[in-house]
């Protein structure tokens, strides 16, 4: 069968191919979908840094990227979470080295409408307000009168339930086994949820920090009840005060070397470091961006 | 009272009416299933035509996907359509030739064509984590062009197959008779009697194989197919984006994605196998011009 015999051909020919002209050096970046669209901006970006390089950026969540990186198919995963020890201890039978780099923070920040005269909120008080069978339902119930606000019935702005906010916000403020209310007005972005709280005055609303705008208020956080509150900010989520901030995490298998430890470099450069913070993160530390 | 014996009765009447209703009820129903193409089709012309360009076929995407072009997937969708009908056309083609020409009608040929009716049945996200296991993992293939194109190959080779021993079985007995008796042997019928004439057939079956594999998205994920890639896939080794893969990710995945974008990529898609299919179609046409029987 010639047919057969061509296919066959060709198939050779282009693995032989392969192995020929591989100039081009591969880094393999897989995981979180919090992080995918980050990691993709940094490998369109670094594709003008170094064009020899190329980064191929995989979502898929950060579980599989972190199995990725201990099955060895790839140099760099993303997660928005830190390692399970279950996952750390399959890895190291497998004499994989997880390595933890942070690239940025996920702060998320609690909006109200720019006329509330509310100042700082509790944990437990946002869980009162989101929680399932949670007690507070008007603003007058904090001993506020928001203008603007007739009833004072608290209009509640969530995320969809497949968003990683919308998880993390649940995990962080209610807590692993608690659900969140009904009737809470579930957007499709996080924009959107600011957009909603600044036309909305009776609206409350949680989303990322860089989405902040000067026409919302931001609450200052408190940890427990009386303690001093905590203003989200970069730097806050940075040194890790501000409560309802995760990290974001890349893995290596062991200290970088190479064309990975050049490219994570790169990422923790002003330049790569403006691009997450464009892309609604905080960076791993302060920069200044135009 | 002189009645014409041929006119209408009653029970006519209601037989030619209930045909009537029928036959409009019936249409209606054809209407109905073709309805979804037409307005598919429609949606994704008006809302995904005024994007496409040669901009937007050819160009990288830029500014995390919500500009420029689509082109590495287009290029990636090719490549996978390429070169898994390379392996399962000779592959289905070889396995239809053996169950249609050679084996007899006993329990092991019963099985293989149980395993293969099976295979058919299997949903593409196990045949994906089949792929990654068998081939990213256990082959060392890596997630590349080769794994994830085999990936479809197998989940594409019981459509080849029966096509092929479909149309094989539809060449008369007695052309292959016939061959025999002038002393040809089994091949040789094969080769320049059976085969020739079961072309088209066999043409059938990879037309529907390139349509499923180019839609297909869940095998690819796990084997070949990247969310972003800033190169254009060089050898089968590499990784690829795909149309598949990308109209997902533009439509779900990334923030500011203008709303024309992801209705270009379907258009694309749609476009692709169609051409693909025409292609063949045409081919097909011809061949069965040259048909002798």
């Amino acid at each position: 069968m010639r047919k057969f015999k061509i296919a066959m051909a060709l198939l050779a020919g282009s693995i032989g191919f392969s192995t020929a002209a591989d100039a081009r050096v591969m880094i393999q970046n897989k995981g979180s979908d919090t992080l995918v669209n980050v990691a993709q901006a940094w490998a369109e970006e670094y594709q003008k840094v170094e064009p020899k390089v190329a980064v191929a950026v995989t979502g898929g969540g950060s579980g599989t990227g972190i199995a990725a990186l201990v099955n060895g198919t790839v140099d760099i995963a993303n997660a928005s979470r830190s390692i399970k020890a279950k996952e750390l201890k399959l890895a190291k039978k497998r004499g994989i080295e997880p390595m933890e780099h942070i690239v940025g923070y996920d702060a998320l920040a609690v909006y109200v409408h720019k006329n509330n005269p509310m100042k700082s909120i509790s944990l437990a008080k946002l869980a009162e307000i989101y929680g399932e069978d949670g007690q507070i339902s008007k603003w007058t119930q904090l001993g506020l009168e928001v203008p603007g606000c007739k009833s004072q019935k608290m209009v509640l702005v969530s995320r969809q339930n497949n968003s990683g906010t919308y998880a993390y916000f649940r995990k962080a403020v209610l807590g692993k086994k608690r659900d969140y209310k009904l009737g809470t007005r579930d957007m499709h972005g996080s924009k959107d949820v600011v957009d909603l709280v600044e036309h909305t005055p009776c609206a409350i609303g949680y989303s990322g920090l860089a989405y902040a705008t000067p026409h919302v208020k931001m609450a200052c956080i408190n940890k427990a009840e009386g303690e001093k509150c905590t203003d989200p900010s970069v730097a806050t989520a940075s040194d890790r005060s501000y409560p309802i901030a995760r990290p974001l995490f890349m893995y290596t298998n062991g200290e970088p070397t190479g064309a990975t430890k050049k490219y994570l470099d790169w990422i923790m450069t002003d330049e790569a470091q403006c691009i997450i913070l464009k892309k609604g993160y905080a960076p791993a530390r302060a920069v200044t961006c135009n | 009272m002189s009645s014409n014996i041929y006119a209408a009765t009653d029970l006519n009447l209601r037989k030619q009416k209930n045909e009537k209703i029928l036959r409009i009820l019936f249409l209606m129903m054809t209407l109905m299933l073709i309805a979804p193409v037409l307005i598919i089709l429609i949606t994704l012309i008006a809302k995904g035509g005024p994007i496409l360009s040669s901009e937007f076929l050819f160009e990288f995407p830029r500014n995390g996907m919500t500009e420029g072009g689509i082109f590495p997937a287009l290029l990636g969708t090719i490549w996978l359509v390429a070169v898994s009908l390379l392996v399962s056309v000779p592959l289905g083609v070889a396995a239809a030739l053996y169950l249609s020409e050679y084996s007899s009608d006993n329990w092991f040929t019963r099985l293989i064509n149980l395993c293969i009716i099976n295979l058919a049945g299997v949903p593409s996200i196990v045949h994906a984590l089949h792929g990654f296991g068998a081939f990213v993992i256990f082959a060392g293939m890596g997630t590349s062009i080769l794994a994830a194109s085999l990936t479809l190959a197998i989940m594409t080779m019981p459509v080849v197959i029966v096509a092929t021993k479909e149309s094989l079985q539809s060449v008369p007995h007695s052309f292959r008779v016939a061959c025999w008796n002038m002393g040809a042997t089994r091949w040789q019928t094969i080769r320049q009697v059976v085969l020739p004439n079961a072309t088209s057939g066999i043409l059938t079956g990879i037309i529907l194989e390139v349509s499923r594999t180019v839609g297909e998205t869940a095998p690819i994920m796990f084997t070949g197919a990247a969310f972003f890639l800033p190169f254009l896939p060089e050898s089968i080794m590499d990784q690829t984006m795909a149309l598949s893969l990308h109209l997902f990710v533009v439509a779900t995945q990334v923030p500011g994605v203008p709303d024309a974008l992801p209705y270009g990529v379907a258009l694309v898609l749609i476009g692709l196998v169609l051409l693909l299919n025409a292609v063949s179609i045409a081919f097909r046409m011809y061949l069965r011009g040259t048909k002798k029987w």
